[in-house]
């Protein structure tokens, strides 16, 4: 009972902060903080931040409020910015992954994002503004992910996709795709390292063939718009036209190529789920034979003995801080891991790959610099700018700099101290999360149900 | 009541030399309908006012005459209707009335990890059934024992699968399918559903599956259109009959019947008819007035199930894995749903979403503050509106199809009892049900024939 209780609490306390929305006209100001820019600025050790627009105007020691802005006093608290989650699958549903198929190209997490998902306001309470939602990791290529940000109260899934983000995809490598540790389902092509490599090799050849037939036809298009043909109408039914030309036949258009293509054209990020080093390289070589680019490799747990590589390929690393053994594959995984692929230039970011973990990211990242000796500041990176730079939302988020979105969460106390916790977080300049008034919900809620069953 | 059962031959010439007050002969197969006279009943038109003490004129299947100052016919077989309600014919745009009920996966999913689900032991017909018409696969027998709950009218639809294809208005009367169609091809059916162990198996790939068979359709059409206007040197297009089903959804022509069991389908399926340019009726809806301000914006054709309990995967409450406080809130939540739709205005046909008892749902939707008014144009004109046959039933007016109920007791109450129904001026009699277990008694068994065995009856025995 406890749970539905802190369930319906949470849902109370949402309903009344989305009512307590921040005037987008008007000025916040986030004053008397000490501020983790994760940016040349710095840590700024009593500074305010005002924004408008849902954007950050202005960042410095001193800044001060103009009258008449909503003050936020956080003496004594850390502002940072919100932490982005390079590996989610929190607000997905009717399923994480379209399983049946060894390749779905064509599925789209965002026909199935769910805003009314508790997690993202767990998450939130957790600091986090942005995520990448990923398919899952059940075949070679899986669907299409979701950059989202969390913006808890709204209505719909669109809603939470992050405008600008460029698409993406997930690829997954070696046991889960080869369906090692899911017995009992219906067998399925492939069954080896081999058989990945294969299906994924073979997925580009198709789909380089019909990059080819469609850039043809485009060209045909062309050809006979110039010689005074009729001009290209999107779906053709390949009728004679009036022009000396015919019009050509448009090919059929397929979902699952559209968006190979798109990665053979560069135009959507590979996020590839891996364990091992040599599979790694496998991907490395595959993607180099067929002309496309891995944007990051995902979980990348022997990312360390292939750190180089991964570097000279330029993808990023998105790992765990200290997750191992939990299968076979990732039993050689080592929590230098991080640390190691960083110091090989490696762009490399902390994931949570859980809803629940998702909410004490930035306690993941701490561990590195227990780990491996990165610097805090370098740590803090992991889960801030360089996931927005894998996902290539740095220009948005990641940081606190003028222009930037206001995205922010406020901490206690330093966010890797271990008595530290969120107070609040703010995605586009509304705070979404509010401890203090979730608080009072929850006693509000409890007192509602008769005392607390 | 006493009522005659399907007497014989011998039993029907006996009644015959009785020579009663008033005796309404039995109308052999395939004969005309006979002409029907109810008399000081209460009507409740639903397009218009109610009219007291009024008469209601039947001939050829057809509402001929109301109203107090309506004539009696000679050739009419008179029923008094004092103390009797008269309403239309409920329509149930999304029933399961003759389907086969599809039989439960056992077990359930259990682990997880993507742990196959237990295999069920039949698996259901092919969910994937484009090519296919709904009606085809109705049993006649089990349909007509709907009206028992005053249906007369219901769209069919199979209890489980992804694409069901065209979906038929169809008249709880006669013996064969066919006979009973009233408009074959009101619309082409298929749920956001997901399969198991077969693509798509998931809200993503269902979407996905959509899109491309939409694309795909149209793109088909297109082939064979240019094949046909010169097929000398080019090579045939393939015939596929399901994209041929799907090429009039993709063109705009006929609506899509879309389940959208989620709240989130509800927009789901709008960013489809809006990619696509789709004609949309949007059926099961329980969690809409959830999403007011959707709804309020783009008005779907809705139908609103009233199945507020449907059998769960893992058994139900207390079931493994099962949420008991998110399962009791969900059903809580979906009996309001009715209710909450109305004071904001919101225009819905309610349905029976395979719900075992059709009455049972609306009246609870009433008890939970649905108006009983409107809960009677949702089940009569509203969806005769929606499904776009309006023209010809949905209310009691001159002109429109005799699909007419008689109730004693106010309609939609729980001591509202149905006396008598006419599908097509067809006379049907509900079988007087004991208090005892729902679903018991009434109407004709499965394989059993029908036709016009209970019509007879003696005009001094509905005076009680």
């Amino acid at each position: 009972m406890n749970r539905s209780i802190t369930l319906r609490a949470a849902f109370a306390a949402s309903a009344f902060l989305s009512t307590a929305v921040l005037a987008q006209d008007n000025v916040t100001a986030i004053t008397n903080a000490k501020i983790i820019t994760v940016s040349s600025a710095g840590i700024i050790e009593k500074g305010t931040i005002l924004i408008k627009g849902g954007k950050i105007t202005s960042v410095g020691a001193n800044v001060t409020a103009p009258a008449g802005a909503t003050v936020i006093d956080a003496a004594g608290r850390v502002v940072t910015p919100g932490l982005i989650d390079a590996h989610s699958h929190t607000a997905v549903e009717g399923g994480v992954n379209e399983c049946t198929n060894i390749v779905t190209a064509e599925v789209r997490v965002a026909d199935a994002l769910d805003p009314h998902d508790m997690n993202l306001y767990r998450q939130l309470a957790g600091g986090v503004t942005s995520a990448n939602v990923l398919h899952g990791s059940c075949n070679s290529i899986g669907g299409q992910n979701a950059t989202i940000k969390l913006r808890w109260g709204v209505p719909s899934g669109d809603e939470l996709l992050f405008k600008g983000a460029p698409p993406g995809i997930k690829f997954a490598l070696g046991e889960n795709p080869k369906r090692t540790n899911f017995g009992g389902g219906v067998r399925r092509y492939p069954a080896t390292r081999m058989g990945v490599e294969v299906t994924i090799r073979n997925a580009f050849l198709e789909a380089k063939a019909y990059k080819k037939e469609w850039d043809d036809y485009d060209a045909a298009v062309r050809t006979a718009a110039g010689s005074g043909g009729p001009i290209h109408s999107g779906r053709s039914a390949g009728a004679p036209g009036g022009g000396s030309m015919p019009r050509p036949q448009a090919p059929r258009k397929d979902l699952q190529m559209e968006a190979l293509k798109e990665i053979l054209e560069g135009k959507r990020l590979v996020h590839a789920h891996s364990y091992r080093a040599d599979e790694i390289l496998m991907l490395i070589d595959v993607a180099n034979e067929m002309g496309f680019k891995i944007a990051t490799f995902q979980h990348v747990l022997e990312g360390y003995k292939v750190a180089s590589e991964i570097a000279k390929h330029g993808a990023g690393g998105s790992t765990f801080s200290d997750w191992w053994a939990y299968k076979m594959e990732a039993y050689d995984a080592i929590p230098y891991n991080a640390a190691i692929m960083a110091s090989h230039g490696v762009v490399v970011s902390l994931n949570s790959d859980s809803d629940e973990l998702a909410r004490r990211l930035y306690w993941e990242a701490a561990k590195t610099v227990r780990y491996g000796g990165v610097t805090e500041e370098e740590a803090f990176k992991m889960v801030t700018i360089n996931p927005a730079k894998q996902l290539r939302i740095d220009k948005w988020v990641g940081s606190i700099e003028v222009g930037k979105d206001a995205d922010l969460a406020i901490f206690k106390s330093h966010p890797f101290a271990p008595d530290t916790r969120v107070e609040m977080t703010l995605v586009d300049g509304k705070v979404l999360f509010d401890r203090s008034k979730d608080v009072a919900a929850r006693t509000g809620v409890a007192a509602t149900l008769g005392g607390g069953q | 009541m006493n009522k005659f059962p399907r007497p014989g031959l011998a039993a029907r010439a006996r009644c015959l030399s009785a020579a009663s007050l008033m005796l309404l002969a039995p109308v052999a197969h395939a004969a005309k309908t006979p002409v029907y006279a109810i008399t000081k009943a209460k009507v409740v038109t639903v397009s218009g006012a109610v009219i007291e003490n009024a008469t209601v004129v039947m001939r050829d299947g057809l509402l001929v005459d109301i109203g107090p100052a309506a004539v009696i016919p000679k050739d009419a077989r008179v029923i008094d209707g004092t103390g009797l309600t008269l309403t239309p014919g409920l329509i149930d745009a999304y029933s399961g009335a003759g389907m086969p009920t599809a039989p439960r996966p056992t077990g359930g999913g259990g682990g997880g990890g993507g742990a196959a689900a237990a295999v069920p032991a039949t698996p259901p017909a092919n969910p994937i059934n484009p090519a296919s018409s709904i009606y085809e696969r109705v049993r006649v027998a089990d349909a007509l024992r709907a009206r028992d709950s005053g249906i007369t009218t219901i769209v069919p639809i199979p209890r489980d699968g992804l694409v069901f294809g065209t979906a038929s208005v169809m008249n709880l009367v006669g013996e064969k399918s066919e006979g009973m169609v009233v408009m074959p091809n009101v619309a082409f059916a298929a749920s956001i559903a997901t399969l198991r162990q077969a693509y798509p198996g998931s809200l993503m790939g269902t979407m996905a599956y959509f899109r491309q068979t939409l694309m795909d359709a149209a793109y088909h059409r297109s082939e064979v259109a240019a094949y046909e206007k010169s097929p000398v040197g080019k090579k045939r297009p393939a015939f596929d009959p399901g994209l041929d089903a799907w090429a009039d959804v993709a063109a705009g022509k006929t609506p899509l019947l879309l389940q959208t069991p989620r709240v989130g389908d509800l927009r789901r399926a709008f960013a489809l008819g809006d990619e696509f340019k789709l004609k949309l009726i949007l059926a099961g809806n329980m969690r809409a007035s959830d999403d007011l301000g959707f709804v309020k914006s783009r008005k779907p054709a809705l139908l609103v199930s009233v199945n507020f309990d449907p059998a769960r995967a893992g058994g139900g409450f207390g079931g493994p894995g099962g949420d008991d406080d998110k399962e009791r809130a969900d059903i809580e939540s979906a009996e309001t749903n009715p209710a909450a739709l109305d004071k904001e205005g919101v225009k819905f046909a309610l349905v029976s979403g395979f719900a075992n008892d059709f009455l049972v749902g609306i009246r609870k939707a009433v008890e939970k503050g649905l108006p009983r008014d409107v809960a009677l144009r949702a089940v009569t004109l509203t969806p005769a509106e929606i499904l776009g046959v309006s023209d010809r039933m949905g209310s009691v007016e001159k002109g429109k199809i005799a699909n007419v109920v008689l109730w004693s007791g106010d309609p939609l109450t729980r001591d509202a009892k149905i006396k008598m129904v006419f599908v097509d001026g067809e006379l049907y009699e509900p079988e007087e049900k004991p208090a005892g277990p729902p679903g018991g008694g009434g109407g004709p068994r499965p394989g059993e024939e029908q036709g016009n065995a209970a019509t007879i009856r003696v005009q001094n025995e509905v005076k009680r």
